[in-house]
């Protein structure tokens, strides 16, 4: 929650348990075999602060930054996305705590920093109101999703054509 | 954003969280007709993603009753079942667990649970709390406490965590028992029982 993990090692699995309302923000450059993940949870940072994975805004940047230094290269890299859901009835306009249901918020505060980027995104699992896992599969560059109660499902793969886009939601 | 909680502080949320579960024990035991053990309630003040993992398995199936909380202070109270706790509740109250009536009692019990905990609370403090309508939630256990903590304290690194576990005698149907405020309302807690401002500089 709030951090992130890059790798150029086969044998890696990158993994985000329980995604609600966070986004896990993948991003893959497969021709290279490095993979990142990132597990957002607020979409944009209001202060000067230490963990910039948290932050949509500042997770994008932070997470390219960590696969370019592995050798990635941002023209290859594609974005994969998981998370988003709205888990709590109400859309913080009740009387409760305000702004609980972040899912939204998230992932286009994600999506606008990945065009910013101009990292395009090739498949995403998001929205509804269920929670998710995402896993990275580095080797082979594959990303699956498992919903709650559900199958886990391929998600991205290298193969899938590069303009494809997969909406899983 | 820092914050911190000295030990004077999290002794004083200690005792907030245990008159709050206290009183939600009593109030499982009263709707039951059984005793309900009160384990040690813990007052955490952890890292978030330490907090997560504190409180289970991300990326376990839970049965989970929330209920928001506004008025003075914004607080999240949440109640995680495992799944066969909470068909063994909703046994000992004669209803089919994963049907409305089951899912219906199961939010029954989080509002009489939260309620008074909440009304402890706010009678210790003086602070006017409004509970809200609560949802029942099977999902996974950290998709449910992460976006929690999102929008409770997501901004800060640092969460408070106030949990107890209620065991009912003679049923395996325990349960976690959590009061998650926001820092703006551990402020409002804590001013109140004259232990804010310097301690805790939540903005």
């Amino acid at each position: 929650m709030g951090e992130l993990a890059v790798s150029a090692a086969a044998e890696d699995e990158l993994v985000s348990m329980g995604l609600g309302s966070c986004v896990g923000v993948a991003l893959v450059d497969r021709e290279r075999g490095i993979a990142g993940l990132a597990h957002v949870m607020l979409p944009e940072a209001n202060a000067a602060y230490s963990a910039p994975a948290k932050f949509a805004d500042r997770a994008v940047p932070a997470l390219l930054a960590s696969t370019e230094r592995l050798g990635a290269r941002r023209e290859r890299t594609v974005a994969v996305l998981a998370g988003g859901a709205q888990m709590f009835a109400g859309n913080g306009r009740t009387a409760g705590v305000a702004g609980l249901d972040l899912g939204a918020r998230n992932e286009a505060a994600v999506r606008t920093a990945l065009a910013e980027a101009g990292i395009p995104v090739r498949a995403a699992a998001t929205g509804g109101d269920r929670g998710r896992t995402v896993r990275v599969c580095v080797g082979d560059a594959r990303v699956t999703v498992k919903e709650a109660g559900g199958e886990e499902q391929s998600l991205w793969h290298p193969a899938a054509p590069a303009d494809d886009l997969v909406e899983i939601s | 954003m820092n914050v911190h909680y000295d030990e004077q502080q999290l002794d004083a949320l200690r005792e907030l969280a245990s008159i709050g579960s206290g009183n939600a024990a009593t109030a499982l035991a009263q709707m039951l007709g059984r005793s309900v053990e009160l384990q040690v309630p813990r007052a955490l003040a952890l890292p978030l993603a330490d907090a997560l993992d504190a409180v289970g398995e991300p990326d376990a199936m839970t049965a989970s009753v929330v209920m928001q909380v506004g008025g003075d202070a914004e607080i999240v109270v949440l109640l995680l079942f495992s799944y066969p706790g909470a068909a063994s509740l909703c046994e000992l109250l004669g209803v089919e667990p994963r049907s409305e009536l089951g899912d219906s009692a199961l939010g029954e019990i989080g509002n009489i649970l939260g309620a008074s905990a909440v009304g402890a609370l706010a009678q210790m403090t003086g602070l006017a709390l409004e509970p809200q309508p609560p949802q029942v939630l099977y999902d996974m256990l950290g998709a449910v406490v992460a976006s929690v903590l999102s929008a409770t304290v997501g901004e800060l690194d640092l969460a408070l965590v106030l949990d107890a576990e209620l065991d009912v005698e003679g049923a395996a149907c325990g349960l976690s028992f959590l009061l998650l405020p926001t820092a703006g309302g551990v402020d409002e807690l804590l001013g109140r029982l004259g232990l804010g401002a310097e301690g805790a500089s939540g903005q």
